[in-house]
């Protein structure tokens, strides 16, 4: 039997615990699934549903029969893989240890401070990435050389205007504008320049919220999948919008 | 001469994955198993295009369904998520170029408004690539999920840790047929 004010420390906990994941690009099924992992491990029942800006959880003591319930808003977080394995793995800890809520605490204020990947690092290996991409359309080495370097500095671009907290939106529709103007400098050359033209814009394709937004629909979470989408569809609208404006500068050279 | 253009494929394949991937953060250990994964996948989807006259739509779907058994098979040794594993993976295998024509026929279609002839052209162009984008996209998040449905039982408990870290050892119950409803939590299988 828990008191009121433990019950509430378990419910702000998972309150953190699970906004946390559903803002760093975890779909919604495993956010639960972890949730009520580290609830068993503690003693209690957890309960909640989410939408895209804020989840609603409930937490009851099944002995007492006290529940408490609260709405919670979904911090804006950079997408992070390794938040989501450690975090993962944290609730079978807890489960699997039967760990108290204060060292719980302690190994998540640790994971979360974990440093992310070298932005620097992401840059080159993002630029390096978008030119295999053009290999795979079949763009030749001129072309490839080309998508590096405008990817770089489109991808460049994005990084320091999100450093500035600009609306994504305005971020996508400059960083497409930007990596496909550059790449727009292949007609220049002999190659193959639609294909490069064509390539520079796509890593800003948000990969992770499609896929995550058909997961959420085929297990059932049909409305934060929707969301999830419409969000990912209104960010390549954007792309397409700033590949727009390059091409109707260029087109007549395309045709 | 094939080999070498499947196993280039595949080395492109994996260098693109490694670089979407290191957009979303993923755990340094992840990159080798990432990369294995996508130049599998994409190999695949090559070879059965290539070689076998198969359609984008059907190749993709072979190849996100391998790349979704290869992560539930690699996801377990380094405790990662199925989705840490796949989702970069897949990543190659947007139909960029599809997607671009898209939006440039849309483009071409919105300047031809006054020759309707050739405006139809382009909106055709559209349909049809905008069609194959939304169907391969669709397909590989949906083909890489099928395992999570088939096993989901040890896709759900793949960052757990093995029983010998484990300071009371259970009794080993290797992919036994799950009887008892998926409460995972409550019964945990492996």
């Amino acid at each position: 039997m828990k008191t009121r004010h433990e019950l509430t420390e378990i419910l702000d906990f998972i309150a953190e615990y699970a906004t946390y994941l559903l803002g760093s690009g975890v779909h919604t099924s495993r956010a639960i699934r972890n949730s009520q992992r580290i609830g068993e491990a503690l003693g209690v029942d957890i309960q909640l549903s989410s939408f895209q800006r804020s989840t609603i959880l409930t937490v009851r003591d099944d002995e007492s029969g006290e529940a408490i319930t609260r709405v919670v808003k979904i911090p804006a977080l950079p997408i992070s893989f390794e938040r989501n394995s450690d975090l993962s793995a944290l609730s079978w800890d807890a489960l699997d240890e039967h760990l108290p809520l204060a060292e719980i605490r302690r190994r998540y204020a640790l994971l979360i401070e974990k440093p992310r990947i070298d932005p620097i690092f992401v840059l080159v290996t993002v630029g390096l990435a978008n030119a295999s991409f053009c290999r795979l359309f079949g763009g030749d080495w001129t072309a490839m050389a080309i998508v590096f370097t405008s990817t770089l500095v489109g991808f460049a671009a994005k990084q320091r205007m999100q450093a500035h907290g600009v609306n994504h939106f305005l971020i996508f529709i400059v960083a497409a504008f930007m990596a496909s103007l550059c790449a727009s400098s292949a007609l220049r050359f002999d190659c193959t320049a639609e294909t490069a033209l064509a390539t520079s814009v796509l890593f800003l394709v948000p990969g992770v919220p499609l896929i995550n937004g058909v997961i959420d629909i085929v297990e059932g979470h049909i409305l934060i999948g929707c969301s999830r989408l419409i969000n990912a569809l209104l960010l390549i609208i954007c792309i397409a919008i700033g590949l727009a404006a390059t091409l109707l500068m260029v087109k007549d050279s395309l045709l | 001469m094939i080999a070498a253009d499947i196993l280039l494929d595949g080395l492109f394949a994996a260098v693109a994955a490694i670089g979407f991937g290191a957009i979303s953060d993923p755990p340094m250990r992840a990159f080798p198993r990432i990369a294995l994964l996508a130049a599998a996948g994409h190999a695949l989807r090559f070879s059965m295009m290539n070689y076998a006259d198969v359609d984008i739509a059907s190749a993709s779907l072979c190849a996100a369904m391998l790349i979704g058994f290869g992560s539930l098979w690699l996801g377990r040794g380094i405790r990662c998520p199925m989705t840490v594993l796949y989702i970069p993976a897949l990543l190659p295998m947007v139909p960029g170029i599809y997607a671009y024509k898209s939006v440039f026929s849309l483009i071409m279609f919105l300047q031809s408004l006054n020759d309707p002839g050739q405006g139809m052209q382009y909106m055709q162009l559209f349909f049809l690539n905008a069609t194959v984008s939304l169907s391969v996209i669709a397909l590989l998040a949906a083909g890489a999920t099928l395992p999570i449905f088939v096993f989901n039982r040890r896709a759900f408990s793949l960052t757990r840790r093995r029983k010998i870290d484990h300071p009371t050892p259970r009794p080993p119950k290797k992919d036994e047929p799950a009887t008892e409803p998926d409460v995972e939590p409550r019964n945990p299988g492996e």
